[in-house]
């Protein structure tokens, strides 16, 4: 019998790590170009998201809040505010699928700081883990809504001035704090572990930043 | 004033994490997409997508006030070294520049769809591409104090307290 740990470091070969195949058309960053693409599709993909949600939520209330826009002078349409909810979610649906395949290719290419363990007390390896396989679920999750949102837009409640269900809002304002958590992951990815951060790896190096970034 | 903040952590802030690159996901993605359905509004004759692009502008100028506070607070204690100096500075002047752009573009906007809410005239469509132009440099500069320079990462503040940056 040969246990996983046998098999392991019977397999695990420091000197040929994948990565360093491609390590020479890496920059500093350990990236082919300056700057990673993931964490600016990131601002598109919780942004759209959030404020989806956020005018779904004005829209569904819109009896209660007719009165402020009315006293601000703004005029208003509740068929507007569901507008908003449907097309940045789809917007946001889109967009994401990419987001999270550069994510994918970002990890695969990352090199993590040794020896650290975040502030939740996850090591690096956990981390990425977690924010992957995350990523695949909320690109699940966000799609499944997507769809979700089409069917009480285009068929279930065409025809009621609430466009959507309390239970859709419940699930989307759920979404903001599993966005949170994950979005903490990612953040923790870069300030702690410095992935595809050049000064980080520089320092690592032991480079001298007065030198290595002038 | 810094007396008046909780002490500063190994990212050499008040609080856990940046928070000027979390509120910014509301004004870029918000401006650019309000961008981007009047675009396809326009040219797919779709007028119900300028009522979307109106509430995601203005949510953009909005947030882009509360991005500046943070993003204040986090410059002043970001302690920036080699050309990420320049870069800050650049990335202050035009954040305020955006913030007067973003409000000076939302009036304008809110003018014309006071007029007609249906549509909305090439002038607008051009200023919008100006405008996100330079919310993508401004996306890059900031971009480039984070991953090229490393400010408020752990490794980037710990060696500056070790007086090696």
């Amino acid at each position: 019998m040969t246990t996983a740990a046998e098999l392991l470091a019977l397999a695990y070969q420091p000197e040929s790590v994948p990565l360093e195949q491609i390590a020479s058309d890496l920059g500093a960053n350990g990236l082919p170009y300056a700057l990673p693409i993931h964490p600016n599709l990131v601002h598109l993909t919780i942004g759209l998201f959030v404020i989806a949600i956020a005018f779904d939520v004005v829209g569904a209330l819109y009896p209660l809040e007719k009165r402020l826009f009315r006293f601000l002078a703004l005029p208003i349409t509740r068929g507007g505010f569901h507008d908003v909810g449907w097309y940045n979610l789809l917007a946001c649906c889109l967009v994401t699928f990419v987001t999270v395949a550069s994510g994918f290719y970002e990890m695969l290419t990352a090199v993590p700081l040794p020896g650290v363990v975040s502030t939740f007390g996850l090591g690096s390896m956990t981390t990425m883990l977690w924010h992957g396989v995350g990523g695949v679920a909320l690109l699940t999750i966000i799609t499944g809504m997507t769809v979700w949102r089409g069917f009480q837009r285009y068929r279930w409640r065409r025809d009621m001035g609430r466009q959507v269900q309390w239970l859709y809002l419940l699930v989307g304002v759920a979404m903001f704090a599993l966005l949170g958590l994950h979005g903490t992951l990612g953040a923790q990815l870069a300030a702690e572990f410095g992935v595809h951060i050049a000064a980080d790896q520089l320092l690592q190096a032991g480079a001298d930043l007065h030198v290595a970034l002038p | 004033m810094l007396e008046l903040l909780p002490p500063l952590n190994d990212h050499n802030l008040p609080w856990m994490d940046t928070i000027h690159p979390i509120v910014v996901h509301f004004v870029i993605a918000m401006a650019l997409i309000g961008f981007v359905f009047d675009l396809i509004g326009v040219l797919w004759r779709r007028p119900a997508l300028f009522e979307v692009s109106f509430w995601n502008l203005l949510f953009a100028t909005g947030a882009i006030f509360v991005a500046i506070i943070f993003g204040q607070v986090e410059a002043g204690l970001a302690a920036p070294y080699g050309a990420a100096r320049n870069i800050l500075d650049l990335h202050t002047t035009i954040g305020w520049s955006l913030a007067g752009v973003l409000s000076l573009l939302t009036a304008w906007r809110y003018v014309l769809r006071n007029r007609d809410p249906e549509a909305l005239p090439i002038s607008f469509l051009g200023a919008g591409t100006l405008v996100s132009a330079l919310i993508v440099v401004q996306v890059v500069l900031g971009d480039k104090l984070i991953w090229t320079y490393g400010l408020h990462t752990v490794k980037v503040v710990a060696a500056m307290r070790e007086g090696l940056i």
